[in-house]
């Protein structure tokens, strides 16, 4: 009966470690109307020097509209849209000017070729608001990547209680599925929401099955360790 | 015999919380390399999500004596002879190992031209590298100086590694370092454009 419910809280230790695994990153830019939108897209010095640029809106159907494309000059206005190509620099700029609440929306800068395009930097989730947001800071870096988890709910890892009245209170590692990296970011008015992210940047897999690892085993460890501790409280 | 093997466990968590911090490896600091004062005052803003790795392409050093006076000797380049406000690296690493602290992490380097100076931190390795690789653990500093910085918040925890080479006109970080750094597991570049396979016979004639 208690080796059931032990091995029922095995399987908790695995779920942090496989949503950690997937993230999905955008960059988000909250303006207000009127203001202008910069992006810098990298590019790799001179392998795409002779390539087309674009920059791209996705609508919510998942259809992709081109708004603007260099065509083999370095500078292009189409309207709102600018766009500067520097190869000699790796970096392509992309403005929009004036901005509009109908330009809220999700875009992304794209390397044109003969097959799929290739997507640059991550795709901008723009946010675009009647009034002026108020913070100085907030008007001098609009932009902040937000890592989402659209796919899994998050989950909290926790012990399950004992049917037995225990004399004391047991300690209860409660994991959360928060991305860290939110914590970092320097902007106080970041939210995250759930939204349905079409572009998914995984790192080499290394980088994740190293850290999942150590999770794992940290984790490990704990169990191994508290489960010795109840046995021995068991046997007292 | 309940209330000890309580502690004990406790015990055990707080060691494992201990042992996930961030080991972050020994920087020399400027006044141990004995450096000129700095005359910049660009500030980068925090946290970074670039670092630009480079060669100086200059002598290569492997003992902590030797690589403070090529850290002097390149700073006293960028200074004295190309009139910088102070070396152009935010970081240095030598062949003895070590990290030697440059602009730092707060100051805008002059290291990858006016498009990614103020948005990247700009590292590079005291040595040539086309024909050779840096030694074990002046890549392994150099990883440590990155992961630290990250975990520190000057970093974003996300940021990306690029080659000198992929955002500059330049041979720089070498081919040797190029190859090594393009394994890192932060290292970022746009995918290679993708090759056709050749023809299988000639045309007849």
């Amino acid at each position: 009966m208690r080796k059931a419910r032990l091995w029922g809280l095995l399987w908790m230790l695995f779920v942090p470690e496989i949503q950690a695994a997937a993230k999905l990153f955008e960059e988000k830019c909250t303006l207000a109307e009127g203001q202008t939108l910069n992006v810098s897209c990298p590019t790799n010095t001179n392998i795409y020097s002779n390539s087309q640029k674009a920059w791209q809106r996705l609508k919510d159907n998942g259809e992709v509209q081109t708004l603007a494309i260099t065509e083999g000059s370095s500078q292009v206005q189409k309207g709102k849209y600018f766009l500067e190509d520097m190869p000699s620099e790796g970096m392509l700029q992309v403005r929009m000017t004036n901005l509009q609440v109908e330009d809220s929306g999700l875009y992304r800068c794209v390397i044109l070729g003969p097959s799929d395009p290739i997507i640059l930097f991550y795709p901008v989730r723009l946010v675009v608001t009647k009034n002026s947001l108020g913070t100085p800071d907030s008007d001098e870096y609009p932009c902040q990547i937000s890592v989402q988890n659209p796919t899994l709910p998050p989950v909290t890892t926790k012990l399950h209680p004992r049917p037995r009245p225990r004399p004391r209170p047991r300690p209860r590692p409660v994991t959360q599925l928060v991305p860290t990296s939110a914590d970092r970011l320097s902007s106080p008015g970041l939210t995250v929401t759930p939204t349905n992210v079409t572009h998914v940047t995984r790192a080499p897999g290394i980088s994740i099955v190293i850290p999942a690892a150590c999770g794992l085993l940290s984790k490990t460890l704990v169990f191994i360790g508290l489960f010795a501790v109840t046995q021995r409280s068991f046997a007292s | 015999m309940s209330r000890r093997c309580a502690l004990l466990a406790w015990a055990l968590l707080a060691l494992l919380g201990l042992g996930a911090a961030q080991d972050c490896g020994p920087i020399v600091s400027r006044r141990e390399w004995r450096a000129l004062a700095s005359k910049c005052s660009r500030r980068l803003r925090q946290p970074v999500r670039y670092v630009v790795v480079s060669h100086t392409a200059g002598s290569v050093c492997d003992t902590p004596a030797s690589c403070l006076r090529q850290a002097q000797n390149v700073q006293h380049y960028h200074v004295r002879t190309l009139g910088w406000c102070d070396v152009g690296y935010n970081f240095l690493i030598g062949e003895d190992g070590l990290v030697y602290e440059g602009r730092g992490w707060n100051t805008i380097g002059a290291h990858s031209g006016p498009t990614w100076n103020p948005i990247a931190i700009g590292i590079s390795f005291m040595g040539n590298y086309m024909d050779r690789a840096p030694p074990a653990r002046a890549l392994r500093a150099a990883q440590n100086l990155l992961a630290c910085g990250a975990a520190r918040g000057y970093l974003t925890p996300n940021y990306e590694v690029k080659g000198h080479r992929d955002v500059q006109q330049t041979l720089s970080p070498g081919d040797q370092l190029y190859d090594i750094i393009q394994r890192w597991p932060h290292y970022r570049s746009v995918p290679q454009p993708h090759t056709p396979a050749p023809p299988q016979h000639l045309p007849a004639l």
